[in-house]
């Protein structure tokens, strides 16, 4: 038994049965991405001001993305013109190229931009005191200016007071009941250490935490900028750090030391922290696992397994390698959104 | 693709549009960065940042589904744009719809509110 | 076509001599396999959800007391929240919930849409199998592995999800168990097969035709699938994105669709805030409007070629249903709202969606009209298939027509969350919907095995069924007029002795006990049933002719059972689909694949 229309068009409708499919699909995507995009929205307009936390993204490194994924998108068309041609070594080349920049795209979001985010905290403080005396710890004389830079940043708001803004950089260590020495909070083994998943509430005091101890009395936070020579600690060096913390802690310039108890809230930039995070996880995260699919795909319209259908009936070979350039797009595409809602706007 | 220009001058002539609309791409991302440091400097308001940056993303989705997804010369292109367009339709009137909702009644929105006695609040507030 | 059959065996044992067992029956990519698969699969759960609401109405009936013998086993097996075979209000949620899930997402749908779409559609448009073969199986897989996590979730510490199937954040999220965690995942998982199968089923409806086989030669069932597959490609998207948010928020700590200054069991919620509620309201009724229309449509599809087939004439007005249907797809993405009226969600959207609401009961009241008029001067033959399928007309009449009051704002107030909406819904779906798939169950039985049921027992499961069927919903009416709310695990015990506006009239809560019995009762009209489809498997009579009701319909012009490809020679189609009773032709029915 054979079904028609697999490498052929059919002549009323003009398609083949895999282009008809793809599209279908595709259609059933955009409302996938369509219902996040309106959560987005919904959310932001709902936002009350100084909740919206959005400056820290990092734009360069979104632009060379936007870049590579657009790379891609012209390579993977071009090895479906070279599949026209005839020119089967060109196809070969071009698809590894994009396979190389979807690679290049997961890798930058893996290992830079997420654990960046995962490795960064946020204190909010439970009084204007608190604030006060742990902004001056962190930035001496330049506080107010700090408090005003974070505000106009990250919230976009000028206006908001110091108890309103977060207390953000990387903890280098912390203090457990009973102990006087400052704990390191792990050696670099990976880009991902240092992402502790760390949460305190006052409500309950209780800290979610992997691989930490429950009763931690304190915290020692490397406030940004704090520091000159650490002014863009973007992934924490917290073995050295660490050492500073060691001796120094509460200087102003290696570590504040931060009670538990004078602390409303901490939170490292992860899903839970807002909801711009929690909209920023959710749709990265679901393009990458998009990029990831399209990754297994491409791969195997490389590997023999796949190419062995080019030798029996190239037609529906080149087919196949169209449809699968049309899901690519598609996944650039909503990059192309993404981009703008996400880092710019 | 329509069969009836499978010439090889035919594809090549494609290979050298599909070249232009990368270079148009991306010099349009830059352009979307540039204009969003400008915005910084010059304090461009919100919803002219908003409206240009939304209108470079809807030229950039256009060309890749113009010229990349080959929708241009496809004979059938009508019926899968017109299903892309209706598609497009819900999507937008979602949209619209779940944000009017939201500043229809005022007090029922999902703003943040000043408890009574609460004097002041934080941006990371549980309360 | 005997002969025809005998090459076609022959054929079938050739090239398919080295398939075993698994990839035959098992991970068969062959449609009509995946559809009995579907079938069997969802009549279980058919079963099983019908089973959760027998224990239910037990407790509404007699609050707090152990139900005999099943009480024992639900203890064995669930523990403490069955405590002394009584089923506590913690299990009364869970079995809720999963009562309307599993009917709706594992039951109906998966009956109506993927299994008789998948058996159905490919052989009355005259394509040798689906699509995409390989998807298709996927779909299946999908959809069983979806089933398999709904079901675990029974046993986990804490039971399933207790939310009701629409999960209503924060309730859903705040519950400290872990059943809505598992409820979201097989979601995922069922809403991923139903994508794929959406997209085979469009896919093939526009690509395999037969020769000749236009879009006004369709028969009604293969319009009906095609616009329950573009509501379930486009509608169920957004649930997705909805489930994963609230997945997120479940798992990840974050706040979707949880608001600022929210406090659970007096504690305030230590979370960020700034969600939004309606958020999952409005993602989830963009579904569940258009779902409910994925529930009615392939049943109306059904009922259609029933009652053409068995009044022996045309379908009166095919084209005025077509463009009925495809209006009615449509409008039914843009009325969802009209389920949260009571929100507070905003005056002008509420005005917007009551006009849709109102608007979209015209293409419903198209169809049904139109299937009435099919029956003006038709020479009726009364079998099981058309009897359900006649029923299945005011049945459906009734749940429409008591759609309208709470389609108005102002009424609904009244009437929203009590148990006139339970009697609306089930009007449409029990004896309107699950009506319309018995009919197809007797109807295409003899062309999967080869035998027809018995027609006896089929009458006595009707009659039973369309009695205790009314007696179940229609006092449902009368106890949402007197305010009756629903979801309360004593079925309102708690309020029988308050006074005025506060209180439930006495012969109200007395209604509790006539409708469990008759439910009971509905439980025992099924048994004819389930014992003639087994017995009549190989104890049914013989078909003498691969088209035993003399239809016109391509399906039946294949060998009995159809084998792997189907048609034995490319059909060719030279007449609309419901060509009976032609003036000058020799016989009262001429097949689609007739030439003259
Ligand atoms: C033809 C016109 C129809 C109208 C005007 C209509 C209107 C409505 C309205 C306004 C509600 C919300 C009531 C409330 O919660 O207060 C509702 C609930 C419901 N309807 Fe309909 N309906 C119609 C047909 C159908 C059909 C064909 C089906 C299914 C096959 C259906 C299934 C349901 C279900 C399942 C619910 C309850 C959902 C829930 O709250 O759990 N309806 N209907
Ligand atoms: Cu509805």
């Amino acid at each position: 038994m054979e079904i028609p229309y697999n490498s052929t068009q059919r002549p009323d409708t003009g398609l083949y049965n895999a282009k008809v499919g793809i599209w279908l699909f595709l259609a059933s995507e955009v409302m996938l991405f369509g219902a996040l995009f309106s959560a987005y929205v919904l959310l932001r307009v709902g936002a009350s001001p100084g909740t919206w936390s959005m400056g820290l993204m990092n734009i360069p490194v979104g632009t060379f993305n936007t870049v590579i994924l657009i790379l891609s998108s012209v390579t993977v068309v071009m090895a479906w013109a070279s599949l026209k041609l005839g020119d089967f070594k060109a196809y070969k080349k071009y698809q590894i190229a994009t396979i190389l920049c979807a690679a290049a795209f997961v890798l930058v979001k893996w290992s830079y931009e997420w654990p960046a985010k995962f490795t960064h905290y946020d204190v909010t403080f439970k009084d204007a005191t608190a604030a006060k005396d742990y902004f001056v710890a962190a930035y001496g004389d330049n506080h107010s200016k700090q408090v005003t830079k974070i505000a106009k940043d990250r919230y976009n708001d000028p206006e908001l007071q110091i108890t309103q803004v977060p207390l953000s950089g990387h903890i280098v260590g912390y203090k457990v009941k009973g102990d006087t020495h400052v704990h390191d909070v792990g050696k670099v083994m990976n880009i991902w250490n240092g992402a502790w998943f760390w949460r305190i509430n006052w409500q309950d005091t209780n800290m979610v935490a992997l691989n930490c101890p429950k009763d931690i009395t304190a915290v020692i936070l490397h406030a940004d900028g704090a520091d000159d020579d650490h002014a863009k600690p973007q992934h924490a060096k917290t073995a050295s750090l660490s050492t500073d913390a060691h001796s120094g802690a509460g200087s102003k310039h290696h570590g504040v030391e931060i009670p538990v108890s004078r602390i409303k809230r901490l939170s490292s930039l992860e899903p839970a922290h807002s909801p711009f995070f929690a909209i920023y996880f959710t749709l990265t995260g679901l393009h990458a696992l998009h990029v990831l699919g399209g990754i297994v795909v491409l791969s195997y319209n490389l590997l023999p397994i796949g190419t062995r259908l080019w030798l029996k009936d190239p037609d529906r070979f080149a087919n196949r390698i169209e449809t699968t350039g049309l899901f690519w797009h598609f996944v650039d595409l909503v990059w192309i959104f993404l981009f703008p809602i996400l880092y710019l706007l | 693709m329509s069969d009836h220009h499978a010439s090889p001058e035919y594809y090549h002539g494609l290979i050298k549009k599909f070249k232009a609309v990368g270079y148009t791409l991306i010099i349009a991302t830059l352009v979307t960065v540039g204009i969003d440091y400008f915005v910084e400097k010059y304090e461009v308001s919100f919803p002219k940042a908003l409206a240009f940056a939304m209108l470079v993303a809807v030229i950039k989705a256009s060309c890749v589904i113009a010229v990349f997804m080959h929708l241009w010369w496809d004979i059938k292109w009508k019926t899968i744009s017109i299903t892309m367009a209706c598609t497009f339709f819900f999507f937008a009137a979602m949209m619209y719809l779940t944000i009017t909702s939201v500043n229809d009644v005022p007090g029922l929105d999902n703003s943040y509110r000043k408890l009574p006695g609460q004097a002041e609040h934080s941006a990371l507030a549980d309360k | 076509m005997q002969t025809a059959t005998h090459t076609e065996v022959h054929h079938d044992d050739h090239s398919h001599a080295e398939q075993s067992f698994w990839t035959k029956y098992i991970f068969s990519t062959d449609h009509k396999v995946i559809g009995i698969q579907y079938g069997v699969t969802a009549l279980v759960f058919l079963l099983f959800g019908f089973g959760l609401m027998m224990a239910m109405r037990w407790q509404i009936a007699k609050p707090d007391q152990p139900i005999p013998v099943i009480g024992a086993l639900l203890e064995s097996v669930l523990g403490n929240v069955a405590k002394d075979g009584i089923i506590s209000a913690q299990l009364y949620n869970v079995f809720g919930a999963m009562h309307g899930t599993i009917m709706v997402f594992m039951a109906i749908v998966p009956l109506g849409f993927a299994a008789f779409g998948n058996y159905i559609v490919p052989l009355q448009i005259g394509a040798p199998d689906m699509c995409f073969p390989r998807v298709n199986m996927a779909s299946f897989w999908a959809f069983f592995l979806g089933c398999v996590t709904m079901t675990v979730s029974f046993f986990i510490p804490g039971g399933a999800a207790q939310a009701g199937w629409t999960s209503y954040s924060p309730l859903a999220t705040s519950l400290p168990t872990d059943g809505q965690t598992y409820w979201l995942v097989a979601m995922v998982l069922l809403i991923t097969s139903s994508l794929l199968g959406a997209v085979n089923f469009i896919a093939t409806i526009i690509q395999l035709r037969a020769p000749g086989m236009t879009w006004g030669r369709l028969p009604f069932f293969v319009w009906a699938q095609f616009v329950t597959a573009f509501l379930l490609l486009l509608a169920f998207p957004p649930l997705e994105a909805a489930g994963v948010m609230q997945l997120m928020d479940k798992v990840a700590g974050t706040s979707f669709f949880l608001p600022t200054g929210l406090f659970i069991s007096g504690q305030p919620a230590t979370i960020s805030g700034g969600g939004s509620p309606l958020l999952w309201q409005h993602l989830f009724w963009f579904l569940g409007h258009p779902e409910v229309y994925v529930l009615i449509l392939p049943a109306i599809g059904i009922v259609t070629e029933v009652i053409a087939n068995s009044t022996r004439r045309p379908v009166w007005g095919y084209r005025l249903m077509v463009g009925a249907v495809l209006v009615l797809g449509f409008l039914s993405f843009i009325v969802w709202a009209h389920h949260m009226y009571l929100t507070g969600m905003g005056n002008k959207v509420a005005t917007f969606f009551q006009t849709t609401t109102m608007i979209i009961s015209i293409p419903s009241v198209i169809l049904l009209t139109c299937l009435f008029m099919s029956l003006w001067k038709g020479a009726i033959r009364f079998t099981t298939a058309s009897m359900f399928a006649f029923s299945f007309l005011p049945m459906f009449g009734i749940g429409g027509l008591t759609g309208l009051p709470l389609g108005f704002n102002f009424t609904d107030i009244h009437l929203h969350d009590s148990y006139y909406v339970i009697a609306h819904f089930h009007y449409v779906v029990a004896p309107g919907t699950i009506f319309g798939l018995f009919a197809g169950v007797y109807y295409w039985y003899p062309k999967m095995t080869g035998r027809k049921m018995s027609e006896y027992w089929g009458k006595v499961h009707f009659w039973c069924s369309l009695i205790f069927m009314n007696l179940i919903f229609l006092p449902m009416f009368k106890q949402g007029f007197d305010g009756m709310s629903r979801r309360m695990s004593d079925g309102g015990a708690t309020y029988a002795s308050g006074e005025g506006v506060l209180g439930l009239a006495a012969e109200s809560i007395m209604t509790n006990t006539i409708i469990s019995h008759a439910a009971w009762g509905l439980a025992i009209a099924q048994v004819p049933f389930i014992v003639n489809f087994f017995w009549s498997i190989r104890n049914g009579e013989k078909v003498t002719s691969d088209n035993p009701w003399n239809s016109t319909t391509l399906e039946w012009q294949t060998p009995t059972p159809p084998p792997h490809g189907n048609f034995i020679t490319q059909p060719v189609v030279y007449r609309d689909a419901y060509e009976y009773s032609k003036p000058g032709a020799s016989k009262d029915y001429l097949p689609q694949n007739e030439k003259v």
